[in-house]
């Protein structure tokens, strides 16, 4: 041991330095998100809650009960129940067990019309394990919720055109999908005030 | 008669006084620590109740006096509700001689250092009956870690002010405070560097606090002694420990920095300084040390249990011996 | 008292003890605080992740290898990748070889930050917690950024990755391995010097290196007592044969040492991030024949075979393969150490079997060895210093 390092060590130099840092963090700027009063925005593509696609034009779910997305589920939280009409095969309900979901999208890569979302939206927790099996009328509902939300005018998943894979290996209903068009929140709006002096 | 009676009624009053003022301060104190901590890990530290959370003691105190009162089966009932009981009345009892401005103390006897180490030591009490109470084994080793780092740490307490008794001449805590005036220096920190140092390493090991914090090391015994408490109990317990930090914040004050009075070199070159109460001078010393005390917790891992023993034995207690050796011998020649 | 009535004291340290990291529980027999004896628990944090992948075809099997070890899932997901395709002997396009190695160096250094954070904290250093938390949070966001996800990312696919990563994706995260260094410092000038920390953690479980390899430790653990031993640089796998990085050792094999190594490995980490960014290659992100999420042609045609078979190896038959190979391992270095994936497989799309080798898993047989004869302050420093993560040992 020489003579500087004796003295480092007598005079506790490295605690120092250590009190030095804690002192210089103390008046710097602190990071901390104060959560429910302001919020981290997410990066489009975040896997949050599930919704389903509300079509623009006919105003109802886009899901055609193709069974793709319930097979390629890895936690089978999803359960499709079609009944075969004279129309053809009719998807009656829609039902995602969000308890059992672990959120790798797969389902939404899957999906041959791109009628399934994983949104942005990531609060929805719930007192009651009910609240998150999502059938049908919820999912368009998260939709909805979902979209009031949305800061832009159009909507789109990455997930939706799986990249690596060469387009002209999708299906043309998935090559085709554009954006979606968003209600703007404004409008929506409007037409609740426009029901609510109606009725 | 007359006379008695006043005198007990005046006393009455004025710990009255004390208490409550010295309650509001501890539980600041605990929103300080919370506070310093937080913006040292870049945090913020309470925000929601009230600006910057400043009503944060307040709720927490509810909180704690309405909780549900739980004793755990198989504890021995007696002891358990007692424990906390003694370290809080050991913890206050110290204040009764402490000096807060001139003149400014309950009560001013003159053996007021043998007194506060004194009934310090009985506050380690209420730590082993609490740990050996428990009936948990948890609890257990933190009484017996505290009782054994209390015990030998104190020795060390005691030592490093010797060096100060022997040179203000007295054990009575406002005579130190006025003999330090006498000198040119104003405090015995500057001839008593050694002494400081030793006492301040002590009063972290005495106060159960980072790097020493072994009785309630978190990540070893969970909370230590009192694991098994919870509300108004626990509060006990954090109150005491606080109390605690004050006293010995207090005494480091009075016996190292001068206590409520302004060295006189200090004035000669500031003279403006001398409108300053010396309540807020003995206030602000106090807070220093309380701040200290938050700085280190932010800042140090923690020791183990036989390399804190070590400390304890082999250089603290020889440092202090050493520094009553150097102090006799500059008063032997003065 | 009569000494045939005085036994040691058993303590029940954990499952839910702060500082056994998730839910190890080790009963301990102590006399006073020394250990005479130290039988670790583990299991309650078992799903059978195992079993489960025996019911689920290799592209489903990829989620659940994220559970293992939730603090690096991106290692995980490699490692499985690797040893599907080396089964159906697929070859990974460049670029996406590029970016499994950066985000797996991400992922290292994440689960570093988490290392370096509850073992300080364990040993008392509380402030070091939140700062390694502080650079933990943006490299979370950087991987939310690309995968969709801060934890669990199921980024890695069978022959290649899932997306592909953006420019303003590499330029923060070059911005970000650059200041890196400088933060590391921070955490060292808070313990690496401070003669607390080196008296809690220099020759406090001593293993020798002949006796690390008897045990079958692997990564940081094993390289601090001196065996240079690294699966990227003995088995480059993916682009670690193509950056330059070196391995640090310790010397002693003490808790000093495993921690001094892991703090050389983030810089490092730092480094090869920085040469994957410039040397990242264009062209492809995923290999051609690699198995997909088939889409047919025409979404309204809906076959029952179809369904059954969706997830299935499209350009090759089963039988081809299947003569070639009938089980594989394949092994990468997770930031715990080695980890590898055993697959045995029949004619389907699903694993007969799938083994993982966890590091985990065989750090924890190590416990006992480390902790016996001193103090309950060392087996947290222990436990902290073989780094285990009980998803990953449970499985």
């Amino acid at each position: 041991m020489n003579l500087r390092e004796l003295l480092n060590k007598i005079f506790l130099i490295e605690v120092f330095k250590g009190l030095a840092l804690t002192l210089k963090m103390l008046f710097s700027k602190s990071v901390t998100i104060q959560y429910p009063f302001e919020r981290r925005k997410v990066y489009e593509g975040f896997r949050g809650r599930h919704a389903l696609v509300r079509d623009p034009f006919s105003g109802n779910d886009k899901c055609i009960g193709c069974m793709r997305c319930t097979t390629v589920c890895p936690s089978r939280c999803i359960f499709i129940k079609r009944e075969k009409t004279e129309k053809g095969m009719v998807v009656t309900d829609y039902i995602i067990d969000a308890s059992r979901c672990i959120f790798c999208a797969y389902c939404v890569e899957a999906c041959p019309v791109c009628a399934l979302v994983l949104t942005e939206d990531y609060e929805y927790s719930s007192y009651d394990r009910k609240e998150l099996i999502f059938n049908k009328e919820k999912l368009l509902k998260n939709w909805d919720e979902f979209t009031k939300k949305w800061p832009h005018d159009y909507y789109f998943n990455k997930f939706w055109q799986p990249p690596g894979i060469d387009p002209s290996r999708w299906p043309k209903t998935k090559r085709e999908q554009g954006p979606i068009p968003i209600k703007r929140a404004v409008e929506i709006k409007r037409e609740e005030q426009n029901e609510s002096i109606s009725s | 008669m007359m006379e008695t009676l006043s005198v007990i009624f005046v006393t009455i009053i004025k710990t009255a006084i004390y208490f409550g003022i010295l309650m509001l301060h501890v539980a600041y104190a605990t929103y300080a620590e919370r506070k310093v901590i937080g913006h040292i890990q870049l945090r913020l530290g309470p925000m929601v109740i009230g600006p910057h959370g400043i009503l944060q003691p307040i709720a927490d105190v509810v909180k704690l006096i309405f909780k549900e009162d739980i004793i755990p089966s198989n504890v021995d009932r007696r002891i358990f509700t007692i424990a906390p009981l003694i370290s809080l009345t050991a913890a206050l009892s110290t204040f009764a001689v402490i000096p807060v401005n001139d003149g400014w103390v309950i009560s001013d006897i003159n053996v007021g250092i043998l007194y506060v180490l004194g009934i310090a030591g009985i506050g380690t009490y209420g730590i082993i009956f609490a740990g050996w109470s428990s009936n948990s084994k948890y609890a257990f080793l933190g009484g017996l870690r505290s009782a054994a780092q209390m015990i030998s740490y104190e020795v060390a307490l005691a030592m490093s002010l010797v060096g100060v008794i022997l040179m203000a001449e007295s054990f009575n805590l406002t005579e130190i405070v006025n003999k330090q005036q006498e000198y040119w220096y104003g405090m015995f920190l500057f001839p008593q560097i050694i002494g400081y140092f030793v006492f301040v390493v002590a009063m972290l090991a005495e106060t159960n606090r980072v790097p020493f914090d072994l009785p309630e090391a978190e990540t070893e015994l969970v909370a230590g002694y009192f694991v098994e408490y919870s509300g108004i109990r626990f509060a006990l317990f954090y109150l005491a420990e606080y109390l605690a930090m004050f006293c010995m914040s207090a005494l480091a004050t009075i016996c190292f920095w001068g206590g409520w009075t302004v060295p006189a070199f200090l004035l000669k070159f500031f003279p403006f300084l001398e409108i300053v109460p010396g309540i807020i001078w003995f206030i602000l010393k106090v807070y220093f040390h309380i701040f200290l005390f938050l700085w280190l917790r932010g800042t140090l891992p923690r020791y183990r249990y036989d390399q804190l023993m070590a400390i304890g034995w082999k250089v603290l207690i020889p440092l202090a011996l050493l520094n009553i050796v150097i102090t006799s011998l500059f008063k032997y020649y003065h | 008292m009569n000494p045939e009535n005085t036994r040691e004291l058993l303590i029940n340290m954990g499952p839910h003890h702060p500082a056994t990291h998730g839910v190890l529980r080790l009963v301990l027999e102590v006399e006073g605080e020394v250990i005479r004896k130290c039988i670790p628990h583990i299991g309650y944090l078992h799903r059978g992740v195992e079993k489960l992948a025996e019911d689920l075809t290799y592209v489903q099997a990829l989620p659940i290898t994220d559970r293992l070890d939730y603090l690096s899932s991106m290692v995980n997901n490699v490692g499985f990748c690797l040893a599907v395709e080396k089964l159906l002997g697929i070859d990974v396009p460049e670029r996406a070889k590029f970016i499994r190695t950066m985000m797996a160096e991400m992922a290292r250094i994440c689960s570093h930050l988490v290392w370096i954070a509850t073992h300080a904290l364990d040993i008392g250093a509380m402030t070091v917690f939140l700062y390694a938390m502080r650079d933990r949070e943006k490299l979370l966001e950087l991987f939310e950024m690309v995968t969709g996800a801060r934890l669990t990312v199921s980024y890695p696919r069978i022959g290649g990755v899932r997306c592909d990563v953006n420019e303003q994706f590499l330029e923060e995260l070059y911005k970000f391995v650059d200041e890196f260094p400088k933060k590391v410092e921070e955490y060292e000038t808070l313990i690496d010097q401070n003669r607390i920390w080196l008296k809690r953690t220099k020759g406090v479980g001593v293993i020798s290196a002949e006796e690390a390899i008897n045990w079958g430790l692997t990564g940081p653990t094993l390289r601090g007592s001196g065996v240079y031993y690294d699966v990227r640089k003995f088995f480059p796998y993916d682009a670690y044969d193509k950056v330059e990085f070196d391995v640090p050792l310790g010397k002693n094999g003490d808790v000093y040492d495993r921690y001094k190594c892991r703090m050389l490995e983030f810089r490092q980490s730092a480094k090869i991030i920085k040469q994957c960014i410039e040397k990242l290659p264009d062209g492809a992100i995923l290999s051609e024949n690699s198995p997909r999420i088939r889409m047919p042609a025409s979404p309204l045609k809906i076959d029952k075979k179809d369904i059954q078979f969706e997830i299935f190896i499209e350009d090759k038959t089963i039988e081809e393969f299947i003569k070639k190979f009938t089980d594989v391992y394949a092994s990468v270095e997770s930031p715990r150490g080695e980890l590898g994936y055993y697959i045995v497989c029949d004619d389907s799309a699903k694993p007969y079997r799938m083994r993982v080798r966890a590091p985990s898993f065989v750090h924890v047989g190590v416990l006992p060895r480390l902790c016996e004869g001193s103090l309950i302050a060392d087996v947290i420093a222990n436990i902290g210093s073989i780094d285990i993560v009980l998803g990953e040992c449970d499985r």
